[in-house]
C-alpha cells in the first residue's frame, strides 16, 4: 500500500511543479492553460453528479453563470454604482485602483462561491426528486432559463452584456494579468481535486454510488438519499460558481447566453469531457478534459467552419469505441493496475466451459 | 500493441504534431507579407454576416496585393490574414484574439463581426497595444471606454435609425409619432434602441411598444399581434440578418399594416431577393450603398466595387463587406504614412487618418469611431417582381423619393 502512495506522491508533486512552472515555460499558452484548469474543474465536479450519483445534470452551467455575474457585479458594486456602470451598454467607465480590483475580486469570488451553493440547495430540494431522463431535461431548462432571465435584467447589462473591470493599469507588466488568472484557476483546480479525492475516500462517495446503483434500495437501507443528493449538488455548485467568477474576469465581457449561461458549449462540454475520460473515476474527467482541450485547440482551427462536425464525429467515436471512457477502457484492459484481482484459474475455467 | 492501442498512439502523435506546428509562431512581418489576424464568425448565429465580412477582407487583400501592395521604407509588402472561427461566441473570440497575438505573433488585428464580439476582443488588443481596425462593431459603448488602439470605419449603432424617426416626424407634420419597436437582446440592437429612445425624446414621440426579442430569433408574432392592435405610426425592428428576415416573413403572413417600417441589415439578409415584393417599402439603415459617389483608386466607385464583388462571390455586396474592405484600405494607408512596422507609429498614423474610400470618408474621432461618414437610409422598391434598394436619405445622396405611407396589404397586389 505504501508503495502506491509513494508513486502517487511523485505523480502529484510532478504535476504541481509542472503547474507552477507551466505559465513561464509555455508563456504564450497561458490563457489556454487557464481554460484547461477551469475545464477540468467543471468536468470533475460534473462527475460527482453524472458519474458517481448517476444524475445526469445539464444544470451545472447555471451555477457557473451565476458565479460569473455575481463576481463581476460585486467587484464593480463594492466601489461604484453598478447601475451606472452597465447603463447604455457600459458607456461610463470607472477605474479600479489596484487594491480595489483585488479586494473586489476576492469578495466577488467569495459571493460567487456561496450564493450558487445556496441556490443549488434550494433548486435541488425542488427537483432532485426527479430521476433519470426527467431530471436531465429539467436541468437542461435551468441553464436556458438563467440565460433568458439574465438577458432581461438591466442592472447587469441585460442584452448589452457586462464588461468586467479591466485589470489595473498600474501593473504595467503585460504578463501579470495572464499569470494572475492562471494561478487563480490553478489553485481552484488543486482545491477541487483535493476535495474530490477526499470524497473518493469517504463514506459519502459510497452513498452516492448506492444512489446511482439502486436508489430505492439505498433508501430502504436507511439512507436519507435526498439529503445526500442535495449536498452533492451543492458541492459541485460551489466549485462551478468559483470557476465562473474566474472566467468572467478572464474573458472581460459577459454575455448572458453566450458567455455566462453557455449551456450550448460549456454546459455540453463538461458532460462530454467527463464521459470521454470515463465517468465515475477520479482521473477520468481530468484526462478527458485535457484531451478534449488539446483536440479543440489543436485541430479546430485546421478545419475552419467544420469544427462542430468534427466534434460530432468525436462523440460518435467515443460512444462506439470507449463507451466507458478512456479510464473505463484502460480498466478493462489492465484490471490489475486498478487494484482488481482476477482469479486466473476461475477465468480459465469459465473460458473452458464456453 | 493491438490495433486500438496503435490507433490511439497515432491519434496522440497527430495532436502533438499539430500542436508543434502551431506553436511555431509567425512574425508580424514575414518576408514580403504583413500578417494581420482576425477572428471571424464562420459558424453560429452570425455566420452569414461573418462570411460577408471575410469576403470583404479577402477582396481587399487580393486587390491591394495585385495593385502593388503596401510600400514601407521603399519595399513592397503584401497583406496576409490569419483567420480563426470564433463561433459567434464572445468567449471564444477573446481567447482567439489572445492566441493570434501570443502564439501567432500577430501585431495588427482586423475586427470580428458584431458589437458583442468586438467588445470581447477590444480589451485584449488594448492590453497588448495591438492596433485593431474594425468594420463591424458599431456599439456606442465601444467608443467611450477610452480605447487607444481601436479604430472603427463605421458610424456608431445609435445613429442607425435615428434618421428614420426624424423622417416619420417630418411626414407627420412635425408632430411626435407613435413608435412600436422590437429589438434583439444583443449589444448592437440594444444600442440601436438607445438611438431611438434619444430620437423619441428629442421629437416628442411616444414609444407604445418596446419589446425585447430573443437571440437567434425566428418568431416575433407576439409583437406583431400587439402592433396590429395598437396601430403605431412607425415599427422599428433590429435583430441582425435573422431579425430582418423574420420580420418581413411574419409581417406579410400576418398582414400587419403599418405606415412605416424601419429595419437594419436588409441588404445583408438579401431581403429584396429573398422576399421580393413582400419586402417592398421597408426602410433600412445602411452604412453604405453602391450608388454613393465616393471613390478611391483601388476599387473605383461603389458601383464598380459592387460589380467586381458580384463577379468574385456571386452576390451583391452588403455594406458589411464594403466596410470590411475599407478597413484594409485604412491599414494600407496607415502603414505607408507611418513608413514603419512599429505598432505605436502605426497607431499614431491611424489616429491621423483622413481619406476617401469607395465606401466613404474616413476620419477617426477621439473614441476611435468614424466621424466623417453619415448613415444612409434606403427603401426597398419593386418594379414588377424585380426589387431594388433605393437611397432615400440623406437628401444629398437620395436617388428616389421616400414612399410614405406604406399601402395597406389589402391594396397591395
Amino acid at each position: 500500500m505504501s508503495k502506491i502512495k509513494q508513486k502517487d506522491l511523485i505523480l502529484y508533486s510532478a504535476l504541481i511543479i509542472f503547474g507552477l512552472f507551466a505559465p513561464f515555460i509555455f508563456s504564450a499558452f497561458k490563457v489556454q492553460l487557464t481554460y484547461l484548469c477551469i475545464l477540468i474543474v467543471l468536468a470533475m465536479t460534473w462527475n460527482l453528479q453524472g458519474g458517481e450519483m448517476g444524475y445526469n445534470t445539464f444544470g451545472n452551467i447555471l451555477f457557473y453563470g451565476l458565479g460569473m455575474y455575481l463576481c463581476a457585479s460585486v467587484q464593480v458594486g463594492m466601489f461604484f454604482p453598478l447601475a451606472e456602470w452597465t447603463e447604455s451598454g457600459g458607456e461610463k467607465t470607472f477605474v479600479h485602483t489596484t487594491a480595489q480590483y483585488f479586494q473586489g475580486m476576492g469578495v466577488g469570488l467569495l459571493v460567487a462561491a456561496i450564493v450558487p451553493t445556496i441556490v443549488a440547495g434550494a433548486i435541488g430540494y425542488a427537483i432532485l426528486g426527479l430521476r433519470g431522463h426527467y431530471f436531465a431535461i429539467c436541468t437542461l431548462g435551468l441553464g436556458i432559463a438563467g440565460g433568458e432571465i439574465a438577458g432581461g435584467i438591466e442592472i447587469i447589462g441585460a442584452g448589452q452584456g457586462f464588461t468586467t473591470p479591466p485589470f489595473p493599469a498600474e501593473i504595467v507588466d503585460n504578463e501579470a494579468r495572464g499569470e494572475f488568472f492562471y494561478f487563480l484557476s490553478f489553485v481552484l483546480l488543486i482545491a477541487a481535486f483535493v476535495f474530490v479525492k477526499y470524497i473518493y475516500g469517504s463514506r459519502f462517495k459510497l452513498i452516492l454510488n448506492a444512489i446511482r446503483d439502486n436508489e430505492d434500495k439505498a433508501e430502504a437501507m436507511g439512507i436519507q438519499t435526498m439529503k445526500y443528493k442535495i449536498t452533492g449538488w451543492m458541492c459541485s455548485a460551489f466549485f462551478c460558481g468559483l470557476a465562473g467568477g474566474i472566467m468572467g474576469g478572464l474573458i472581460g465581457y459577459i454575455d448572458s447566453t453566450d458567455v455566462a449561461f453557455d449551456g450550448r458549449e460549456m454546459g455540453v462540454f463538461m458532460v462530454l469531457m467527463a464521459i470521454l475520460g470515463g465517468k465515475g473515476t477520479l482521473w477520468g474527467p481530468v484526462i478527458g478534459a485535457t484531451l478534449f482541450h488539446i483536440f479543440k485547440e489543436g485541430l479546430w482551427t485546421l478545419i475552419l467552419g467544420w469544427q462542430y462536425v468534427a466534434l460530432g464525429v468525436l462523440i460518435v467515436v467515443i460512444v462506439i469505441y470507449f463507451p466507458e471512457g478512456l479510464m473505463g477502457w484502460l480498466r478493462e484492459k489492465y484490471p490489475e493496475r486498478f487494484g482488481e484481482v482476477i482469479d486466473e484459474k476461475d477465468r480459465k475455467a469459465s473460458v473452458e466451459l464456453k | 500493441m493491438n490495433k486500438l492501442t496503435k490507433l490511439f498512439v497515432t491519434f496522440i502523435s497527430a495532436i502533438t504534431l499539430a500542436l508543434v506546428s502551431f506553436s511555431s509562431s509567425f512574425a508580424k512581418v514575414e518576408g514580403d507579407y504583413i500578417v494581420l489576424g482576425s477572428a471571424i464568425s464562420l459558424t453560429g448565429k452570425y455566420s452569414s454576416n461573418g462570411v460577408h465580412t471575410q469576403n470583404g477582407y479577402n477582396m481587399a487583400v487580393e486587390r491591394i496585393n495585385k495593385m502593388g501592395g503596401v510600400e514601407v521604407q521603399g519595399k513592397k509588402y503584401k497583406f496576409e490574414i490569419i483567420y480563426y472561427d470564433d463561433e459567434s461566441n464572445p468567449k471564444r473570440a477573446a481567447q482567439l484574439a489572445e492566441r493570434l497575438i501570443k502564439q501567432d505573433g500577430v501585431h495588427y488585428m482586423l475586427g470580428p463581426y458584431s458589437s458583442g464580439l468586438t467588445k470581447a476582443i477590444a480589451p485584449v488588443t488594448e492590453k497588448y497595444k495591438i492596433p485593431m481596425v474594425e468594420a463591424n462593431g458599431a456599439s456606442r459603448s465601444l467608443f467611450t471606454k477610452g480605447y487607444k488602439y481601436l479604430f472603427a470605419v463605421l458610424s456608431p449603432a445609435n445613429q442607425y435609425l435615428e434618421v428614420a424617426i426624424d423622417l416619420a416626424v417630418e411626414k407627420n407634420g412635425g408632430k411626435g409619432v407613435k413608435i412600436a419597436q422590437a429589438f434583439e437582446q444583443d449589444a448592437f440592437s440594444q444600442d440601436v434602441r438607445l438611438g431611438i429612445l434619444d430620437a423619441a425624446k428629442r421629437t416628442g414621440s411616444e414609444i407604445i411598444i418596446d419589446d425585447k426579442l430573443p437571440k437567434e430569433l425566428n418568431d416575433m408574432a407576439a409583437t406583431l399581434a400587439k402592433v396590429k392592435a395598437v396601430k403605431p405610426d412607425v415599427l422599428v425592428v433590429s435583430g441582425h440578418t435573422k431579425g430582418a428576415l423574420t420580420a418581413i416573413r411574419q409581417i406579410s403572413e400576418m398582414k400587419v399594416d403599418v405606415p412605416m417600417l424601419a429595419m437594419t441589415h436588409c441588404d445583408a439578409a438579401k431581403l429584396s431577393k429573398q422576399h421580393g415584393k413582400k419586402s417592398e417599402f421597408a426602410l433600412c439603415a445602411s452604412q453604405w450603398h453602391k450608388n454613393l459617389s465616393y471613390k478611391d483608386k483601388f476599387f473605383g466607385t461603389g458601383k464598380k466595387y459592387a460589380k467586381d464583388f458580384q463577379k468574385e462571390f456571386g452576390y451583391d455586396p452588403p455594406y458589411q463587406s464594403a466596410e470590411s474592405s475599407a478597413a484594409l484600405l485604412v491599414f494600407k494607408d496607415a502603414f505607408e504614412r507611418a513608413n514603419s512596422f512599429d505598432r505605436d507609429a502605426v497607431r499614431d498614423a491611424l489616429v491621423d487618418t483622413e481619406m476617401q474610400t469607395f465606401y466613404g470618408n474616413i476620419k477617426f474621432g477621439p473614441g476611435g469611431q468614424n466621424v466623417a461618414k453619415p448613415m444612409i437610409l434606403f427603401q426597398v422598391r419593386c418594379k414588377g417582381d424585380d426589387c431594388e434598394n433605393r437611397v432615400v436619405a440623406p437628401t444629398k445622396w437620395a436617388s428616389d423619393k421616400f414612399y410614405h405611407p406604406i399601402p395597406k396589404w389589402s391594396e397591395r397586389s
